[in-house]
């Protein structure tokens, strides 16, 4: 019996994620090989023409292109100023709490509201950031509709949305660095640079790995609001990524098949990027 | 023990209660895309229906955007819990008649001897017949038309009562509307629309120049696009010259609020936007303490005479409900279209009453000299020609077709594409689109 007691109470999740998780995606599975007509007014069974049709699609190969650059740019920038930050942060000075909460604010709003707040201070005529630019520098950017500019607006507000998760991690685990390493490495004359690079960099590695699986996901699957708010997508497919790609497919041309495909290659990449960077990870990720 | 049969008492009284509420009002789900101020008015007037009938429970819900209204129904409708009564976008119409989601209009007005048809105007009509065949019931009806800003014309040395008629005079315009820093940043512009394929469109009509082949997709359904043409491509060298020189501010896609506010908050001189803003565009020209004036599109002046195409939305009737439900569904969409409320929903947002003895109470009660922008938009409607052109194109595929030339104009604005590169891909992508749509 006891040996059962853990299946049982199981049982709960399990359903739920059968019925919300497994079952929606195994209907994606075979809703990717039909061409699916709007209204439920029926299913032509296709074969593998929605992946083919992709895959020559030079819409569809940007797209992925451009998840590529904006998902390692992200994670990249996100990591090491989250990092950065929390350094400071666990410093002794006064009022650290008050800045650890402001920090954390953006995590708090929803990727919406933040691509809405951003729309806001990027707006050319009206908008804050805008104004700045204009009176220090003399120049006038359309941030959400020129190139590049458009992905450097999306960066910075998916960097802003995600820093505080990374950060507040990132806290928790350098003030569990033991103080003797440190201080014996003060001791030993290490300068500050090589306390942080070659000491607490490598001791917070567990987390770093697990933050950047965590942020991969985030970009990849949720970036949907803040590119939907704040840019749509352009100008003209510029900030179009795998996720915004679907989105327009299954939800604004109700071609359901198609976006069907476009999410198992979602799931396939993500499973193959999980792989990897465990199998990396076993090999590089110092745990104490 | 006692406890419980109490509490079992209340539940069955409750259940009774509302059994009893189910049993002698008809409820009739009604789904909207109209936000902000509309909802209240919407609301008013379901209730207004519901003071008359009182045996119909009336169920108003905004349900987001036209798109996402599109998408809710989608899904309803797959699951067996769609609304009675739903309100469908302009471009949606070939799909939903292809979905057979809905009892076709025609029949109900056919089998119905109270309801008369011909009293409609025949530029709404055109529009939403299908095959000769009326499969929806107009309710919202709009195009596109300019507005100006008669102070700032004054102060630019322009004479407000000539606003700009053809695409040399309002770039001529634009251009002298436009102020710059002595950075060369731009303070004013000339003029704004919000980048949106429905300009293109409403561009097109009024060169009584066509979007798909079959004349519109109205005698046939559409194989291809046709709009990489010579109407097409004054449209585009238009709108990249106006934006190059900084003499026109574009914005995000769909974004109608931000040229609004360009517009409202003096940035621009003048905007092309929906005739469903007069109402707004009166209030915030008194809030902000300028002169409003209005205009109809201006077109090249070479071009061929044509019209503005009906956009805006419809009623739609889903199928497969019970026949008491249907029936009173069928009089709540009847009491939208009466002239009444017609004139209730016109003049509260700006949106052509559908009637034609609506226009004609308006006029006989002096509405048109006291909203002269309304005379504007309705007279713009009244004398397009009609035609297939300015009927407006029918493609199953509409929504993939704007994407195309959105993103396509988006890239000629970039300087990634020449006007003629632009829209020679936007055609080629809409062609793909819309043989993907007809399995061809």
């Amino acid at each position: 019996m006891k040996k059962w007691t853990p299946y049982f109470l199981l049982i709960p999740t399990f359903i739920i994620i059968v019925l919300f998780i497994y079952m929606p995606a195994g209907v994606s599975l075979q809703t990717s090989l039909y061409k699916v007509l709007p209204f439920g007014r029926g299913m032509n069974y296709i074969g593998l023409k929605n992946f083919l049709k992709l895959f020559s699609n030079p819409d569809y190969l940007y797209s992925v292109r451009f998840t590529i650059l904006y998902v390692t740019t992200t994670v990249g920038v996100t990591i090491l100023s989250s990092f950065l930050i929390a350094l400071l942060m666990v410093k002794k000075i006064p009022g650290v709490r008050f800045f650890r909460t402001l920090i954390f604010a953006p995590y708090a709003i929803s990727p919406a509201i933040a691509g809405a707040l951003w729309t806001f201070l990027l707006n050319p005529v009206v908008g804050h950031v805008s104004y700045f630019f204009q009176a220090t520098l003399g120049i006038q950017v359309e941030w959400l509709t020129s190139k590049p500019y458009a992905f450097y607006a999306i960066i910075f507000a998916s960097v802003w949305k995600i820093l505080p998760f990374d950060m507040v991690f990132y806290i928790a685990s350098i003030q569990n660095v033991p103080e003797e390493i440190l201080e014996s490495a003060m001791i030993e004359g290490a300068s500050s640079m090589n306390r942080t690079w070659k000491i607490i960099f490598p001791m917070v590695s567990p987390i770093t790995f697990y933050l950047v699986i965590m942020n991969i996901v985030a970009t990849m699957f949720s970036s949907f609001a803040i590119i939907d708010v704040m840019t749509k997508g352009g100008p003209g497919q510029y900030t179009t990524n795998m996720i915004y790609r679907l989105y327009l497919d299954g939800f604004y041309f109700q071609k359901a098949g198609v976006a069907s495909a476009q999410s198992v290659i979602l799931v396939t990449i993500m499973i193959a990027v999980t792989m990897v960077y465990f199998k990396l990870g076993e090999r590089h990720v110092h745990y104490q | 023990m006692k406890k419980i049969i109490f509490v079992a008492l209340l539940i069955t009284i409750f259940l009774a209660s509302s059994v009893a509420f189910a049993a002698d009002k008809i409820n009739v789900q009604f789904w909207h895309a109209m936000g902000g101020w509309r909802i209240e008015l919407l609301q008013e007037m379901a209730d207004d229906f519901m003071a008359l009938n009182p045996d119909i429970n009336v169920d108003v819900q905004y349900t987001g955007s036209y798109g996402d209204t599109i998408n809710k129904l989608n899904v309803a409708i797959q699951s067996n819990v769609a609304p009675h009564v739903v309100q469908g976008y302009d471009i949606a119409t070939q799909m939903l008649i292809d979905g057979e989601i809905a009892v076709p209009m025609q029949d109900l007005i056919d089998a119905d001897p109270d309801f008369d048809i011909g009293t409609f105007m025949p530029q709404v009509l055109n529009y939403y017949r299908v095959n000769d065949k009326l499969y929806c019931m107009p309710f919202n009806s709009s195009n596109a038309v300019m507005f100006y800003n008669r102070t700032l014309f004054e102060k630019a040395g322009l004479d407000p009562d000539k606003p700009p008629k053809t695409y040399k005079e309002l770039y001529e315009y634009s251009k002298k509307l436009t102020t710059k820093d002595d950075k060369g940043n731009v303070e004013q512009a000339g003029v704004c629309w919000n980048l949106h394929s429905w300009f293109f469109e409403q561009f097109m009509a009024t060169q009584n120049a066509a979007l798909v082949d079959n004349n519109n997709g109205r005698t046939g359904r559409p194989t291809k696009a046709i709009f990489n043409s010579e109407p097409g491509l004054k449209v585009f060298n238009m709108w990249n010259d106006l934006s190059k020189e900084g003499y026109m501010i574009n914005t995000k896609v769909h974004d109608w609020t931000g040229s609004r506010n360009l517009f409202i908050s003096q940035k621009v001189a003048m905007l092309i936007t929906s005739t469903s803003d007069v109402a707004l565009m009166v209030k915030s020209a008194e809030e902000n303490n300028f002169e409003l004036g209005s205009a109809f599109l201006p077109i090249p002046a070479d071009a061929e005479s044509g019209g503005v195409v009906i956009g805006g939305g419809s009623l739609w009737m889903v199928i497969g409900k019970p026949e008491a439900e249907t029936k009173a569904a069928w009089e709540f969409v009847k009491f939208m279209a009466q002239s009444a409320q017609q004139i209730k929903w016109h003049t509260g947002t700006g949106y052509f009453p559908v009637r034609k003895d609506a226009v004609a109470d308006l006029l006989a009660q002096g509405y048109y000299s006291e909203s002269p922008h309304n005379l504007t938009t309705i007279l713009q409607l009244l004398l397009s020609t009609q035609n297939y052109n300015s009927n407006g194109a029918i493609i199953g595929a509409f929504a993939e077709v704007r994407n195309a030339v959105e993103s396509n104009v988006q890239k000629m604005l970039n300087g990634d594409l020449t006007p003629e590169e632009a829209l020679a891909a936007a055609e080629k992508a809409a062609t793909v689109a819309i043989r993907d749509y007809e399995g061809l």
